[in-house]
């Protein structure tokens, strides 16, 4: 990647919780992102081959800018990725967005009530515009610069 | 420099402060002259849950004891929860709005919820536990919860 070349990939880091409702949410988003909403920029890495230590996972998080999707405080995605190498350019903790969209109340697990559902496609509509600023600007170098620094 | 009472269940850690009391429920009350200050224990945020949204009963309601007069809404549940004062509430914690996540990482301190002016503090008082019984009774839960 030079300096001057676009981001050709954004890689979407969920929260690996199963049996969470905010984790179902975290999940869902991410895969709204990767597979409707902007697949053609952004590629979905699972946290558990970062856990473990999968050679290719790893390359890619060195080569592109990250964004993790956190399902609570813990903030497995985030920590797991930046202990990768990973440049997480923005982090998104599911909370947060909530507290954003009150009206969404998410609830189950396996199946989401569509409260979860609506907060999981909000979100997706936040990440895929955020997937859109990074990958339309001419100046990489700015990305490594605000690495790690926005909260979700 | 408050000091606690602290006992490990499983993989948490839970404290209970020892300069105030505490209702059955787990809301703390310390004393300030004629007003109480209340908050809930730390037992209560971490069984609770991360705090989404918490509504207090607006400045200058009057409450009696056993009156509802909080309702946090957390990732996991919705806690409705009982005044142990009987009083006018007069200060709300201004953090609860902007950061309600206070209640979570800093719940005997910064994490207050209301002052309530106490009306009938000898009353109220006899049905508070002290710090140590409050300890014994949250850990019979904590250890409950585990099993």
């Amino acid at each position: 990647m030079t300096n001057n070349s676009p981001v050709r990939k954004v890689i979407i880091i969920p929260c690996s919780g199963i049996g969470k409702t905010y984790g179902s949410v975290s999940r869902e988003s991410a895969y709204e992102v990767v597979e409707n909403l902007r697949p053609e920029k952004t590629c979905l890495v699972a946290l558990s081959l970062l856990v473990m230590g999968d050679k290719e996972a790893h390359e890619m998080m060195t080569e592109h800018p990250t964004i993790t999707i956190d399902g609570c405080k813990l903030a497995c995605a985030t920590k797991m990725a930046r202990a990768s190498g990973g440049m997480v350019i923005k982090d998104y903790a599911v909370l947060d967005v909530y507290r954003r969209y009150r009206q969404y109340k998410p609830q189950g697990i396996a199946e989401l009530n569509e409260g979860g559902i609506q907060l999981a496609h909000a979100l997706a509509e936040e990440i895929a515009l955020t997937v859109d600023s990074l990958t339309t600007t001419n100046d990489s170098s700015s990305l490594k610069g605000r690495a790690g620094v926005d909260g979700g | 420099m408050v000091e606690y009472l602290q006992t490990t269940v499983g993989k948490f850690l839970f404290k209970v402060a020892v300069d105030r009391y505490y209702s059955n429920d787990g809301i703390w009350v310390l004393r300030e002259g004629d007003q109480c200050r209340l908050g809930i224990s730390d037992f209560l945020q971490q069984r609770s849950g991360d705090v989404a949204f918490i509504e207090v009963k607006p400045e200058g309601t009057k409450v009696s004891s056993g009156d509802e007069f909080v309702v946090i809404e957390t990732i996991k549940v919705n806690i409705s929860l009982a005044s142990p004062i009987t009083g006018t509430i007069v200060t709300i914690n201004p953090l609860l709005t902007t950061t309600p996540e206070i209640i979570n990482q800093d719940p005997f301190g910064a994490g207050w919820l209301v002052i309530i002016k106490a009306l009938d503090w000898e009353s109220d008082h006899k049905c508070l536990l002290e710090p140590n019984a409050y300890f014994l009774r949250m850990k019979a839960q904590a250890e409950e919860a585990a099993r």
